[in-house]
């Protein structure tokens, strides 16, 4: 794949929950654990004609009905499968199946969706998810800090977003107030060592 | 008062650097308008009809003279030197250049000040009772708690993009200062059962709020241990983050997902996800508390009986004076000393506004009489705490010399007022000039002493920002057809005796408003008995007298 391809919408799909990406997403890039890296993810829209044959080749996230419903059979593939988790669905049903999963992504449609913090906390600290969480969609370089103490260690940007730029957004802050899914500690905790 | 560290510090300072370099990178064309709203909202900058409008964060509106100081000079060299305190006890400056907002928060960081979360979809100001820990009714001192929230709250990353703002209030008092009812999460800080010797914990509301659906919160937690606070609320955002509305900006405030699953239903989600988390690194401990409430000590207070004859006799030969004793100070739980109200409801000023300099004579006030502290209000005044009886009548001149000893804290003149249509996009019809006109209406003073009590409180639109569904008497503008007409209502209670004002009936024009609410105190200085005040008056008599009487005469 070229990297001219950055963020190419390749298919329409069917009306479905607006919570959903609405068509397929291509980024030549992704930042991985805070580095830049190449990228061929293939992020499959849901849609009523989507079959297993349909599927495009190489490596795929693909939505979470459609990853329970035929899970044997995309594990047969070569190539990578990642399972999408809109921000309105429930982690718990994803919960059973974290062990056969690497990566998880997190789509932000249109905007910032602050339900999906709370997804990739529990992701986390809840089901102890070690694979990758990746964010695409409305990802902008404002957000990644916060993105990164929620659980995400993976960004594919919005589009035309500068992604060399965005790597100094993870060192924007260097003390925090309140535990999250990182290393963060309570405030009130580290204070009482010195005190 | 509480004191930086170095973490807090490093936060404060590293946030001015994060939005200095969106500034730049917006001035520079890299980051649109639409996408710098977000990120200026949490940093308290809003856009307004003519301008931008920085709201400063005054936690639990403490301050101190230093912080008084940088407040003014932000006026005098940003602004049109003056500021105005707003009903969370912030203060906006309505008109700062976007340029300029990064090194006015490099100012404020100087003093240990921010601007951040004071609008946009996430954990608000916590608010407080401005009499705390110098109320004579207080039970326990609401602050630490208050400080301990605001710093888990501060750039949670979790709930940085809730569905709608988010309101926290802390009150320790046995009468509510803080209006915890009206809020997303009230906070009311108790001992077990009551007793004076038990475990310090807080009854839990959530679900309160004004707005264009006002709803009084509900109990979610009858008693709750102080270590679980973080956890509690924690679990309370979770669900709400997970669950609220943001299909509709209207529906999105936690009080109608509260509504829609029904406080039980509600409370047990809240109960399963608090569960997980409880003894989490959330919880704290005894030290943890020890050492907040270390910022916040007694100050050291003299020995000093109570009352003093000098202040005394001239509270007898000056008229002026007594008003100003009689209406703008208070009880203090120590003997000898007085809390001290500073009327920002001067005659033709908006309410709550105060100019650069008129913040420096606070200031250096303060310093010389009242431990270098000030409170701002919700009632958009300001407090000295801690004034010995015996410097009264100097604290009454200094404060008289800069025009900031208006006698009239509580009377219907001490109104709460949003921007309203001079300075909010959002506003159907003006609030400052209807404050204005009830202001020279009601200008004299006998008359206004004799009426007493009354809550008066004003919103420029449905959004309620002017509190009118619990004012005594509310007053919201409404738009017909083009023109500024105002809603009436009598008998909101922001207390503990919470209630929402009871509608008089057809909206009035806008040059009747003042004659309106004159109506309604004749039929209570009618019908009132012994020393009831209007709220009293209206329960006992209901809102029939009142309507007769002000379309009587309005026909
Ligand atoms: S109540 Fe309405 S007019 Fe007044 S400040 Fe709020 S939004 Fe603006």
């Amino acid at each position: 794949m070229s990297t001219a391809t950055a963020n190419r919408a390749i298919k329409a799909r069917a009306k479905a929950s607006p919570d959903r990406i609405q068509t397929d997403v291509v980024n030549a890039q992704a930042i991985v654990d805070q580095q830049l890296v190449d990228n061929a993810l293939h992020h499959v829209a849901e849609h009523d004609e989507l079959t297993l044959e349909t599927l495009p080749d190489g490596d795929i996230s693909v939505p979470l009905t459609f990853y329970l419903e035929h899970k044997a059979a995309l594990h047969e593939r070569e190539s990578q499968v990642a399972v999408q988790v809109a921000a309105d669905e429930d982690v718990a049903d994803i919960a059973d199946h974290l062990n056969d999963i690497q990566m998880i992504v997190l789509p932000f449609v249109a905007q910032i969706d602050g339900r999906s913090y709370s997804l990739a906390y529990l992701l986390r600290t809840r089901y102890g998810f070690k694979g990758q969480l990746r964010a695409i969609g409305y990802v902008r370089l404002d957000q990644l800090g916060f993105l990164s103490r929620v659980g995400f260690d993976a960004f594919e940007l919005h589009e035309g977003d500068d992604y060399q730029a965005a790597l100094k957004a993870f060192l924007e802050f260097s003390e925090v107030y309140q535990p999250s899914a990182d290393e963060g500690r309570l405030i009130f905790a580290r204070r009482r060592v010195t005190h | 008062m509480y004191q930086y560290d170095a973490v807090d510090k490093t936060i404060v300072n590293e946030r001015v650097a994060q939005f200095r370099d969106q500034v730049e990178r917006h001035l520079r064309g890299e980051l649109s308008a639409a996408d710098l709203q977000h990120l200026r909202l949490r940093n308290g900058l809003y856009m307004q009809i003519h301008a931008h409008m920085l709201r400063v964060s005054i936690p639990y509106g403490m301050i101190n003279s230093d912080q008084m100081r940088t407040l003014a000079h932000i006026a005098r060299k940003y602004d049109k030197g003056y500021g105005h305190f707003t009903t969370r006890q912030n203060i906006q400056y309505n008109w700062p250049n976007l340029k300029d907002v990064p090194d006015i928060l490099h100012d404020l960081a100087e003093v240990e000040m921010h601007a951040m979360q004071t609008s946009g979809n996430c954990i608000r100001n916590i608010s407080s009772d401005q009499y705390a820990g110098v109320a004579p009714d207080e039970i326990i001192d609401p602050r630490p708690y208050c400080e301990i929230i605001r710093q888990w709250s501060t750039l949670h990353p979790e709930f940085y993009w809730l569905p709608r703002k988010f309101k926290i209030a802390v009150t320790g008092a046995t009468n509510d200062r803080a209006a915890v009812q009206f809020h997303d999460i009230g906070l009311e800080v108790v001992r077990k059962d009551g007793d004076q010797n038990a475990e310090v914990g807080f009854r839990v509301y959530v679900g309160g709020g004004m707005g264009r659906t006002p709803v009084i919160g509900k109990v979610i937690k009858e008693f709750l241990a102080r270590d679980d606070i973080l956890s509690y609320c924690e679990a309370i955002l979770r669900v709400y983050n997970l669950h609220g509305r943001r299909d509709n900006k209207y529906k999105a405030r936690i009080k109608i997902l509260v509504n829609a699953f029904g406080i039980d239903k509600f409370r047990d989600e809240v109960e399963a996800e608090w569960a997980h988390i409880k003894d989490s690194q959330l919880k704290l401990h005894e030290v943890d508390f020890d050492a907040m409430a270390k910022f916040f000590p007694l100050p050291s207070y003299e020995d000093l009986a109570q009352g003093d004859e000098r202040v005394e006799k001239w509270r007898q030969l000056d008229s002026r004076f007594k008003a100003w004793v009689d209406n703008n100070t208070v009880a203090h739980k120590q003997s000898g000393y007085r809390i001290v109200n500073i009327s920002l409801k001067e005659h033709s000023v908006a309410p709550g506004d105060i100019t650069d300099t008129q913040m420096e004579a606070v200031a250096d006030i303060a310093e010389q009489y009242s431990f270098a502290e000030i409170r701002s209000t919700h009632e958009q005044n300001l407090v000295l705490a801690d004034v010995r009886e015996q410097d009264l009548l100097e604290v009454w001149k200094a404060l008289d010399a800069v025009n900031l000893a208006t006698a009239n804290i509580g009377s219907v003149n001490d109104m709460i007022c949003c921007p309203g249509l001079d300075f909010c996009s959002l506003a159907n019809a003006s609030s400052i000039s209807v404050a204005k006109q009830i202001n020279e209406r009601f200008d004299n003073d006998d008359e206004l002493y004799d009426i007493g009590e009354v809550k008066l409180k004003m919103s420029g639109c449905m959004n309620a920002c002017g509190h009118h569904h619990v004012g005594h008497i509310g007053i919201l503008g409404v738009d017909k057809k083009g023109e500024e007409w105002y809603q009436l209502t009598v008998g909101g209670d922001a207390t503990n005796s919470a209630e929402l004002g009871t509608r008089l009936g057809p909206a009035i024009a806008k040059d009747n408003v003042s004659d309106a609410i004159g109506d309604i105190l004749d039929v209570y200085r009618d019908q009132r008995s012994d020393d009831e005040r209007l709220l009293d008056t209206f329960r006992r008599i209901g809102i029939e007298p009142f309507k007769e009487r002000v379309y009587a005469e309005q026909a």
